[in-house]
């Protein structure tokens, strides 16, 4: 089934374009010059606080919003001003909208029987997507019978049923509770290998986007920050935004103290460290930048550190978290420092309010040039 | 936690005393339909079941059918007419239209009633607005009677319960989910499609009460049938008024009394039967 769709729309190589779309409510810019190419058959995630506007934007592709400026193509086609009901788009709500006064079965058809499929051909799509969501021997079930899992399903089978040129998510996990929230990831990344459909998903959860996407789109006040692939977004953040909005990171405020071709050696406070060179810095000597380490690029230092980027710090406290501790220190002219290791040996070995030598592993530093100075 | 219970004791006095009083009334009339009627006098007579045998003759039941007519299309018609003011008051995009509506919908609950039947009977009478807007544009060259008729009596029950049922279809309809409509336009259902299919099935639960509540107020509407009816019209109410306070027969008003209230009672356990299996449908978890 996949391979048929694919080869019916290869010709075309991007089935959402999103471009230079503004919208403005009153003086307030909630997408300002948005930009955006999606792939077809791509799962693409806007990520961002509330606020953002990436629901805005997701509503825009849909058409639930007209936008101030700029255009929305789908398979090729300007639908800036196609009203919502011919856009082809499959959304799933965060309330999930199901309609209580119908079954499953008659939720799921609803947008094949809109399209004016034969009696026959709608009982088949449907039983089709309700197999594919593991919803067999429910079509005959209320909504309410439902459990919040299974709504989720359902929500996603009505979309995916009609086979939308785009498939618009919009935080559909945020209703579930933690584990159905990580059942249903991988449910998602299933659905979306076997449909092969075009996918924008919206969250504010960036585990989430890390975990389901092909590409992340991250946004902040209506403007796109950075839009890259999960692996490079975490190592190769475009700004400080980015950096500390995709996981835990430590900022730190330091001077370029020495350049060369093979390292580069900073001044944090009064601690000098030094960090392997890559390519894309064209920092000159004295430069302010903001160093950013991520929590796992911590740990006690051993005395196969030899002093080399090491510091001393106390402990405040520690967080137990089963798999790992964090491990938030002050360090003299750092402040406060967190520290991610694996297991909870650390609780033990180092109590609150010991004054411990941490080392830094900057091999995967990133330094950003500080704007703000 | 029983401790605290005598506390509320309190707040049940008001309501128990209109309970008393109103069960010891309604006990009266039970009283009266099973006494004698004497002939020229107010007092009556002995146990007799013979008020209940009086009542099985056909203008008894063709009174009680009209009720039922005339409540079940006041229903309807209010229904019908107040449903689109329900829809533009919650969904109009600017406040002040919101609020132009809400006064219009509303400020007739605050003039009585006798005062809008006899502003009614000023709109329909055979020199009324109505009929001299109808001449006057050539549409018809005499009166045509509306005062005395079903059709008055119904036009003005409408208006009278219009306010109540636009308050009831309001709250379903700013109850309902709007992803709902959002959900079904997407999936490719036309502006019409989503109004039948989704709006108006997920506001019934509010389509019904609002029904229920008007049909049952109706059924006992006194003063509209009895002024633009004109004795032409009878609903139940009137007929009960005719034998109590002309012909002062009160074991028989009682008694037609009951057969109105046990009409009305059981009218309202059927649709209640039919909303609560609705209502059980509709409920999302």
């Amino acid at each position: 089934m996949m391979h048929q769709k694919m080869t019916a729309i290869t010709a075309l190589e991007h089935s959402v374009e999103i471009k230079a779309v503004s919208k403005t409510f009153g003086s307030f810019h909630a997408v300002n010059n948005v930009s955006l190419p999606i792939r077809t058959g791509e799962f693409v995630t806007l990520l961002g606080p509330s606020g953002c506007g990436k629901t805005t934007l997701l509503n825009m592709v849909a058409g639930f919003i007209d936008p101030s400026a700029g255009a929305i193509h789908i398979g090729g086609v300007d639908v800036t001003d196609v009203p919502v009901h011919l856009r082809d788009t499959g959304m799933v709500f965060q309330s999930y909208a199901l309609f209580p006064h119908m079954n499953v079965f008659d939720n799921v058809a609803f947008g094949l029987r809109q399209r004016k499929f034969s009696k026959s051909e709608v009982t088949h799509k449907v039983m089709q997507t309700i197999e594919m969501m593991k919803l067999s021997g429910m079509e005959g079930r209320r909504i309410s019978q439902l459990s919040g899992g299974q709504q989720q399903r359902v929500a996603l089978a009505r979309a995916i049923a009609i086979q939308p040129k785009v498939l618009l998510l919009d935080e559909p996990l945020s209703a579930l509770d933690k584990s159905l929230r990580a059942q249903m990831q991988v449910e998602l990344i299933e659905m979306h290998r076997n449909t092969g459909l075009t996918t924008i998903f919206v969250t504010h959860d960036q585990g989430e986007a890390l975990s389901l996407s092909d590409r992340i789109v991250v946004m902040n006040r209506g403007q796109i920050q950075q839009v890259a692939e999960p692996i490079d977004l975490y190592r190769n953040p475009a700004n400080g935004f980015v950096a500390s909005f995709i996981g835990e990171i430590n900022a730190l405020p330091a001077a370029i103290y020495q350049a060369s071709d093979r390292e580069i050696s900073l001044a944090i406070g009064n601690i000098r460290m030094t960090a392997p060179r890559r390519a894309e810095w064209q920092f000159g000597q004295g430069e302010m930048v903001q160093a950013f380490v991520r929590p796992e690029h911590i740990r006690i230092a051993t005395s196969a550190d030899a002093g080399c980027n090491v510091v001393t710090g106390e402990v405040l406290t520690h967080i137990y978290q089963g798999s790992h501790t964090i491990t938030r220190l002050r360090v003299d002219g750092l402040g406060p420092i967190e520290m991610r290791l694996p297991g909870g040996d650390v609780v033990g070995r180092v109590p609150v309010g010991m004054p411990t030598q941490i080392a830094f592993d900057l091999s995967q530093v990133i330094l950003l040039a500080d704007k703000s100075s | 936690m029983t401790r605290q219970r005598p506390f509320f004791v309190q707040f049940l006095v008001p309501a128990v005393l209109v309970a008393v009083i109103f069960a010891a009334a309604m006990f009266n009339v039970l009283k009266y339909s099973f006494l004698e009627f004497v002939p020229g006098s107010l007092n009556v007579g002995g146990f007799t079941l013979e008020n209940f045998t009086r009542i099985n003759r056909p203008i008894y039941y063709w009174v009680l059918l009209d009720t039922f007519i005339l409540s079940f299309a006041t229903a309807f018609f209010a229904l019908l007419l107040s449903y689109p003011i329900s829809f533009a008051l919650v969904r109009a995009e600017r406040n002040w239209v919101r609020s132009v509506l809400v006064v219009l919908a509303i400020t007739p609950l605050f003039t009585g009633e006798i005062v809008r039947t006899y502003s009614w009977m000023l709109v329909l009478g055979s020199d009324g607005v109505v009929n001299t807007a109808l001449k006057s544009l050539g549409i018809i060259d005499r009166s045509v009677p509306i005062m005395y008729t079903r059709v008055g009596v119904v036009i003005a029950l409408v208006q009278f319960a219009m306010p109540v049922m636009i308050i009831l279809l309001a709250t379903a309809i700013s109850q309902i989910n709007r992803d709902c409509e959002k959900a079904a336009a997407n999936l490719g259902a036309t502006p019409n499609t989503v109004f039948w299919w989704v709006t108006i099935p997920l506001t019934l639960p509010g389509i019904l009460s609002g029904f229920v509540v008007v049909f049952a107020w109706t059924m006992s509407a006194f003063s509209t049938p009895q002024l633009i009816g004109g004795g032409k019209v009878l609903m139940i109410s009137n007929v009960v008024y005719l034998q109590g306070f002309s012909s002062f027969n009160l074991p028989f008003a009682a008694v037609l009394s009951l057969v109105a209230l046990v009409a009305a009672l059981g009218s309202l356990a059927l649709m209640k039967l039919l909303t609560a299996r609705l209502e059980q449908n509709m409920a999302t978890s």
